[in-house]
């Protein structure tokens, strides 16, 4: 009777175990097979690709399509665009939703209460609801097309989400730690800088690898407050046609995508943890 | 602290740059869209008059925006649908406990992380008839297997359906993962010395534990859904005629290409409204759920 229920037990365990590699693998191809097919896509040359079915391991490899996007399309300069505005919105951004984030966790009035709830409330609001009259502004105030303009709207862009997590993170640092620190002699900006900043590193960290994904996601912004600086996400959609006759330049689609994907793919593989804990406390979309 | 009273100038300091950019970017041109819904406003024509309500009531007359409203509630009823279901079933595949976990987990990131328009842009040649990756994956099956996806109503909105899931349902897995964690395993041990196999243990113990998670988080994800622009924008635009056309992309392309700006404002305070009206109802009834 004994063995019987072992064995049973067994079984059961064998089954899971197979079960469960088979779900693994299920989920990876699924997830990953596409992106590998547009990596091939990018090392094809152009008229391999029109080719039934599919080859997945290219018998001549080649960099001929990045070429192209550097010589043709101005690449450098597109990448040029996106670091620049992705990072001055990064140090900006940070430096005012630290600040904004700490008043925040450590004030409390009615109306300190009432502006976190605006920010917050303000996340559900769709770009295309605002996007018309917001340009037009832009237009007149000279922003449009411009890095300051574009800059402005993607710190805009990221300010909910990060207040609501770098808040969240202060609100958690001992104000006794502070306190300490003030009958020592120290003065706010002292204590800002000193004692609150370094406890938040962490949160800074996730935060920031977060919005550089979301920044690097952003595409409406660029495309319709920008027409001369183009930036990666918007270059894709108007790669030009090369000997193609299909409507979509696969073989410069699938090289501007995988420039666009490797450093996310670099992100994801190092920074999993920071990831997973960012998305977990507040939910955002890149 | 006591004197925190006499500091609060330092705290208005401190969140005036986040409320300043964030006002700026909202509430002028909310009011700005609000306004301009009541005049017919035609760039290309040079027409700026008052109009009224006319612009809301031709909304129900524009053929185009019905085909439009049409999609968008497949596309959010469906994609919802599936996000719930298949959601819930990987977030408990990444919670299996086995070797390949933290792996897994790595991985279903990388569509979260991918912008919408590499995906759109990749998704209009997977899903090509001849050269696409799909119909080559299909034909290793059946070799005489034909079928331009993107061409046929039906197949191009199962195709955007398609990849919103793709890119969405790992995020939404993911935001499951983070309720299901926080059920102890002693629970499960005890359903299980009480006789409880895996699938009472899941439908008695881990749904009900994590249906108000579940309920919660469809709330954004709807109204992303509602608002979705960049994969209909990059995928198909709203082709074959609009039959895959989304509310956003439709405001968009009367905002910025038919330049009908009075006509696109009242469509975007259409599409706010619902969104409001949605959250307020949602969050009555998750109040009620709470009870």
């Amino acid at each position: 009777m004994k063995t019987d229920m072992d064995r049973k037990y067994r079984i059961y365990k064998c089954i899971a175990g197979v079960g469960k590699w088979v779900l693994f693998a299920l989920v990876s191809f699924v997830i990953l097979f596409p992106v590998y097919w547009i990596f091939i896509s990018s090392i094809t040359a152009p008229g391999e690709l029109f080719k039934t079915p599919i080859d997945y391991l290219p018998d001549h490899p080649t960099l001929d399509s990045y070429q192209f996007l550097i010589e043709n399309v101005g690449l450098l300069s597109k990448i040029g665009n996106t670091v620049i505005i992705i990072g001055i919105t990064l140090v900006v951004g940070t430096i005012i939703c630290v600040m904004g984030a700490y008043a925040f966790a450590r004030f409390h009035s009615k109306w300190v209460n009432l502006a976190f709830g605006f920010i917050i409330a303000t996340m559900l609001i769709p770009e295309v609801v605002t996007a018309r009259p917001l340009y037009e502004f832009m237009q007149k105030v000279k922003l449009f097309d411009t890095y300051p303009g574009l800059i402005i709207l993607y710190i805009s862009s990221i300010i909910p989400f990060t207040v609501l997590i770098l808040k969240n993170f202060a609100g958690e640092i001992p104000v006794s730690l502070e306190e300490a620190a003030a009958i020592d002699g120290a003065n706010f900006v002292q204590r800002l800088f000193l004692i609150v900043l370094p406890l938040m590193k962490p949160a800074i960290a996730t935060v920031c690898i977060i919005n550089f994904i979301t920044c690097l996601n952003n595409f409406f912004t660029p495309l319709y407050y920008s027409n001369g600086i183009q930036v990666l996400s918007v270059a894709i959609v108007q790669l030009p046609l090369r000997d193609n006759m299909y409507g979509v330049p696969w073989d410069l689609v699938s090289a501007m995508g995988w420039i666009i994907l490797l450093p996310i793919i670099i992100f994801v593989a190092v920074f999993e943890k920071q990831i997973m804990d960012g998305i977990m406390a507040g939910g955002v979309k890149a | 602290m006591s004197q925190k009273k006499s500091f609060l100038w330092i705290a208005w300091v401190l969140i005036l740059p986040v409320l300043l950019l964030r006002g700026f970017t909202t509430i002028y041109p909310i009011m700005k869209t609000v306004f301009n819904s009541f005049f017919d406003i035609r760039i290309l024509s040079g027409i700026n008059e008052f109009a009224g309500m006319s612009n809301y009531v031709n909304i129900f007359q524009d053929q185009k925006v019905i085909t439009t409203l049409k999609f968008t509630g497949i596309f959010v009823v469906v994609s919802m649908l599936f996000h719930v279901v298949m959601g819930v079933g990987l977030a408990l595949i990444l919670n299996m406990k086995f070797k390949g976990r933290r792996f897994l987990r790595t991985i279903v990131l990388i569509p979260w992380a991918m912008p919408s328009v590499v995906i759109g842009m990749a998704g209009k040649w997977a899903f090509n008839n001849d050269y696409g990756l799909i119909n080559d994956f299909v034909r290793r099956f059946f070799p005489d297997f034909q079928l331009n996806w993107l061409i046929n109503t039906g197949s191009a909105r199962a195709a955007v359906i398609a990849l919103d899931l793709w890119k969405d349902l790992p995020f939404f897995a993911i935001l499951v993962l983070s309720g299901l964690q926080f059920i102890s395993s002693d629970i499960y041990e005890a359903a299980k010395v009480d006789g409880a196999d895996g699938l009472r243990s899941f439908l008695y113990i881990t749904l009900p534990l994590i249906m108000r998670n579940v309920l919660t988080l469809c709330i954004p994800f709807t109204l992303w859904r509602l608002t979705s622009f960049d994969l209909v924008y990059s995928m198909t635009s709203g082709g074959p005629g609009e039959d895959t056309s989304l509310i956003a992309y439709r405001i968009t392309m009367e905002a910025f290409t038919n330049l009908n700006v009075g006509y696109a404002a009242a469509l975007a305070v259409l599409l706010f409204l619902v969104m409001g009206a949605f959250s307020w109802f949602n969050m009555r009834f998750m109040g009620k759920f709470e009870d």
